[in-house]
Order: C-alpha cells, then sequence, then structure tokens
C-alpha cells in the first residue's frame, strides 16, 4: 500500500501533505497531553513491530503482494492518536531508507495507513465491544480482528481512489483509472493482507486480555485519545 | 514493565529472524500493485514513475546482493537497522515532547 514517488500528481501530492501537517500537530498535542514514560517506551516497540511486519509480503493470487500495517494494534493498545505518530514514524524511515513508498507520496501514505487506518480500525472496535455484552479476552479478540479487517480495507480503498483518480486530473502520473485501481487493491486486502492483519491484531489483543493480571501495566496504560473519545 | 519489555524483545527478535520469509516467499511474485518500477501501458510503450532521489538501501536490500541467500542477508540488515530507528526515532519524539512540555509548564510559571 506504499505509494511510490511519480504515481500521484501534484495537486494529490500537495493536497494530501497538507492534510496531514495539521493531523501531525494535534497528534503531538495529544502526545504532550498523555505520554508517559510507559506509552512512549511502548509505541517505540510497536513502531518497530509496524515496521517489520510491513516486511512481511504475502503472495497474492493475481501475482502480487500485500502485507499488513498493525496501525489498528497500536490504537487499540494505546489510542489512535499514538498509532498516528508510530506508523508515521515506520512510513518516513521506510521512504528515505529503504526506497518503500515515495518521499513527496508521504502525504497519502501516512494518510492511509497512520491515520485512515488506525482510526477506523479503532472505532470499528470500540464500536463492537460497546454492542458486546462481556468485555472478555474472546470478545476483545473478535473485535480487534474486525477492526483491522476493516481498519485496512479502508486504508487501501483511499489509496486506490488516490491512484485511480490520477487518470482524470492529472495525466502522465499513475496511468490505471480507478476501474483497475480499486478491484486490485481492494483483491489483494480482503483476501490476503486483511486477514493477516485481523488474525495478528484480534491475537495479540486477545492474548493480552487473557493474561490481564501479567500485562495489566500494558492494558491500563494511559491512552492517546482525544476529549471525548 | 521491565519483564513486559523483555517479552517484546523476544517477539521482535523472532520476527527479525524470520523476516527473510517476506521476501522468499514471494521470490517470484511481482510488486505490490501501484509499486512497479515500470508499467506496461500500450503493445510498446511504458511508462515509468518519475524518481525523486535514491535510498540508501532500497527494497530494503544492498544493491547488486540479488540471489536469495543475499537478498535475505540484505533483509536482515535492513530489519535490524529499521526496527532501531524505529525505537530511537520514537523515543527521540517523547523527549522532544517532553522539552515541549516542559518548556510550556515554565511558561505558565513566569506567567504566575
Amino acid at each position: 500500500m506504499h505509494i511510490p514517488d511519480g504515481y500521484l500528481g501534484p495537486l494529490t501530492t500537495i493536497t494530501l501533505l497538507a492534510v496531514m501537517v495539521p493531523i501531525w500537530w494535534y497528534a503531538a498535542k495529544i502526545a504532550r497531553e498523555k505520554m508517559g514514560d510507559r506509552s512512549i517506551s511502548l509505541l517505540s516497540m510497536l513502531s518497530a513491530f509496524s515496521f517489520l511486519v510491513m516486511m512481511f509480503n504475502w503472495p497474492v493470487p493475481d501475482g502480487t503482494t500485500a502485507h499488513m500495517v498493525g496501525a489498528t494494534l497500536i490504537a487499540i493498545l494505546l489510542g489512535p492518536w499514538a498509532a498516528v505518530i508510530g506508523v508515521t514514524i515506520a512510513l518516513v524511515i521506510q521512504a528515505f531508507f529503504f526506497g518503500d513508498g515515495g518521499i513527496l507520496a508521504l502525504g497519502a501514505n501516512c494518510l492511509n495507513m497512520a491515520v485512515i487506518l488506525p482510526f477506523v480500525g479503532y472505532y470499528t472496535y470500540s464500536g463492537i465491544m460497546k454492542l458486546m455484552k462481556k468485555d472478555t479476552a474472546r470478545n476483545r479478540a473478535i473485535a480487534a480482528g474486525i477492526g483491522g479487517y476493516i481498519g485496512i480495507n479502508v486504508a487501501a480503498l483511499a489509496a486506490a481512489v488516490e491512484f485511480g483518480i490520477q487518470p482524470y486530473i492529472s495525466p502522465g502520473y499513475c496511468p490505471y483509472g480507478l476501474d483497475m485501481a480499486i478491484p486490485a487493491m481492494l483483491f489483494a486486502h480482503l483476501l490476503v493482507a486483511g486477514p493477516v492483519e485481523a488474525a495478528v491484531t484480534g491475537f495479540v489483543v486477545g492474548y493480552l486480555k487473557s493474561q490481564e493480571d501479567r500485562y495489566s501495566d500494558i492494558l491500563n496504560v494511559e491512552k492517546w485519545v482525544s476529549g471525548g473519545d | 514493565m521491565g519483564k513486559r519489555m523483555s517479552k517484546a524483545w523476544i517477539v521482535m527478535t523472532a520476527l527479525i529472524i524470520m523476516a527473510p520469509i517476506g521476501i522468499l516467499a514471494t521470490w517470484n511474485y511481482g510488486d505490490a500493485w501501484g509499486e512497479w518500477g515500470e508499467v506496461q501501458v500500450g503493445d510498446n510503450e511504458t511508462w515509468e514513475p518519475q524518481q525523486y532521489g535514491g535510498a540508501p538501501l532500497p527494497d530494503y536490500n544492498v544493491e547488486g546482493w540479488d540471489s536469495p541467500l543475499m537478498a535475505s542477508i540484505g533483509y536482515w540488515l535492513s530489519a535490524i537497522i529499521g526496527v532501531s530507528m524505529c525505537i530511537f526515532i520514537t523515543l527521540g519524539v517523547g523527549k522532544a515532547v517532553e522539552l515541549w512540555r516542559k518548556e510550556e509548564s515554565s511558561g505558565n510559571d513566569g506567567e504566575k
């Protein structure tokens, strides 16, 4: 889901970078308010975890590959604003040092994987948990798995739209329109990356809850959420 | 937290050791959709995305390490570098936020 440089025209590139600036600023303000020693050290590990799981490319039957991101897991454990910062850091390192995802495309990639993914995943998870009668490990695992699955697919759809609108607004950039981009991106993420994201997110969240006594410090760490969440 | 963190390190180390699976499992596959260096657009026509600058370890590998074994070593190297950088930069951001917090509170004291 890492859009390389050269695929997005200037209009999309600049708009999405402009959208990200206030989001990063707000995330920093939330960090100033909520950050503690435990949450920042946990976030440093989870940012590295996200970086690592994105290196695991999974084969997609159409001959391409896809990977999970881990952003919903960070959002559930530490709050969605922590996920914005943790995943952004992983994406910046990937873009500058490993050429995975473009440098000018960082606005788009961060919006998809560091904002849309964790927020959709987090609110799907917390919405399902409100519907569940009991706060058990099993229920948390199910809700987290569904959250991860929906989060990564909405993010993939956003990336597909960003790719696919180029032929209409910026000729000379991504040559494929929405009719190609949306089915291809959704195929890879509904079928491959989504189930991986769901399994890992569900497993970790359920496991931590099942070992509640041992992991109470992680489970009770202050979440980076804004006022009303 | 100390013990919890050491367990997190075990998971992280295991993932680093397994990282080459991430490239070997898709060895004969193409790139992820939309991440190609060159695209066939017509019968004889190709389209290439414009690049801006290069990365030191493109595609998580050392340039020229093309065999599965060397690419795996490149992948390990990249995983170790990437993990270290994520941890240091996140902790650095945390330090910056802490300084910002202190500056803010000392500023407020000044106003009182």
